[in-house]
């Protein structure tokens, strides 16, 4: 998103781990989530963990972020690579490496997801652009 | 039967929306993404959009569908994108792709999302494998036409 606006000061704290959290695939959000995508609701939507990040422990420290530097997440980039597909009604450990970039200002979420016996089933990477409100100016 | 897959092979292209305000507040419930952007004239004019930009994710997701139906044989297993314009409520959007590479076990594609402007909103890759049940049979890359 092409956004001129005013660069916030970025808390470059260290990247910060999150979790792990265990997570479910609810079938019913699965199926109401494909079909507000386009789907049928007969699988589970690799983007489904999209889902999970707006799950309150890990969407947290990201408004706090936005919060402390008054501005807007803008999502910039999204990226899923899978092994395993998810599967409807099991549950995963999800751990969350988040860490700032300053120049342009950036959160970036690196999500790996595993099965409960350990192994790696997909790996996500959310890219917010911090847009802030104070610099987004009057309206046209 | 399934066609060989060669590099520059297109998708037939899907068009969804236009997306309205009971859309993108449904999509905002389902999915969690409540930022306010999606949802509120006022902050979006405020970045000097015309209209809330629809959720990136609504559009990325919209792909799956329209890569299952292309190809039976083929499994998502992964996609990226980078959310290069913001596509607005009220637009329809075309979603469109072509094969970028093609290997006897991976197809990569190159994903596009187009709203009312001529570049795309977004410019993404997806990555399909075979299905172990069609592996070493014609319907794979590079072994010609029917």
């Amino acid at each position: 998103m092409q956004i001129d606006a005013e660069k916030p000061d970025l808390p470059l704290d260290a990247p910060r781990n999150l979790g792990p959290f265990r997570l479910r695939v609810d079938p019913a959000r699965a199926a109401a989530y494909a079909r507000e995508t386009g789907g049928d609701g007969s699988s589970v939507p690799l983007s489904y963990p999209a889902l999970w990040l707006m799950e309150p422990a890990l969407s947290a420290p990201v408004r706090e972020i936005c919060a402390t530097l008054d501005a807007v997440p803008v999502h910039e980039a999204q990226s899923f690579a899978y092994e395993t597909p998810l599967l409807s009604g099991e549950s995963y450990d999800v751990r969350v490496l988040l860490r700032c970039e300053a120049t342009p200002p950036r959160i970036v979420i690196d999500a790996t997801i595993s099965a409960l016996d350990g192994a790696t089933v997909a790996r996500i990477e959310t890219t917010l652009r911090l847009v802030p409100r104070a610099g987004l100016g009057a309206a046209p | 039967m399934s066609h060989a897959i060669s590099v520059g092979d297109k998708l037939p292209e899907v068009v969804i929306g236009p997306f309205d305000c009971e859309a993108l507040a449904r999509y905002a419930e389902v999915s969690g993404d409540d930022n306010p952007l999606h949802l509120d004239d006022a902050l979006a004019a405020k970045i000097g959009l015309a209209a809330p930009p629809v959720h990136g994710m609504k559009l990325l997701a919209a792909f799956e569908p329209m890569l299952a139906k292309w190809r039976k044989d083929l499994s998502l297993v992964g996609f990226s994108a980078k959310f290069i314009q913001p596509i607005l409520r009220g637009e329809t959007v075309r979603l469109s792709g072509r094969v970028l590479r093609a290997s006897p076990d991976e197809i990569f594609i190159r994903l596009f999302a187009h709203g009312a402007a001529r570049a795309p909103g977004i410019i993404g890759e997806a990555t399909l494998r075979f299905l172990p049940s069609v592996s070493g049979t014609e319907a794979k890359a590079g072994a010609g036409r029917p």
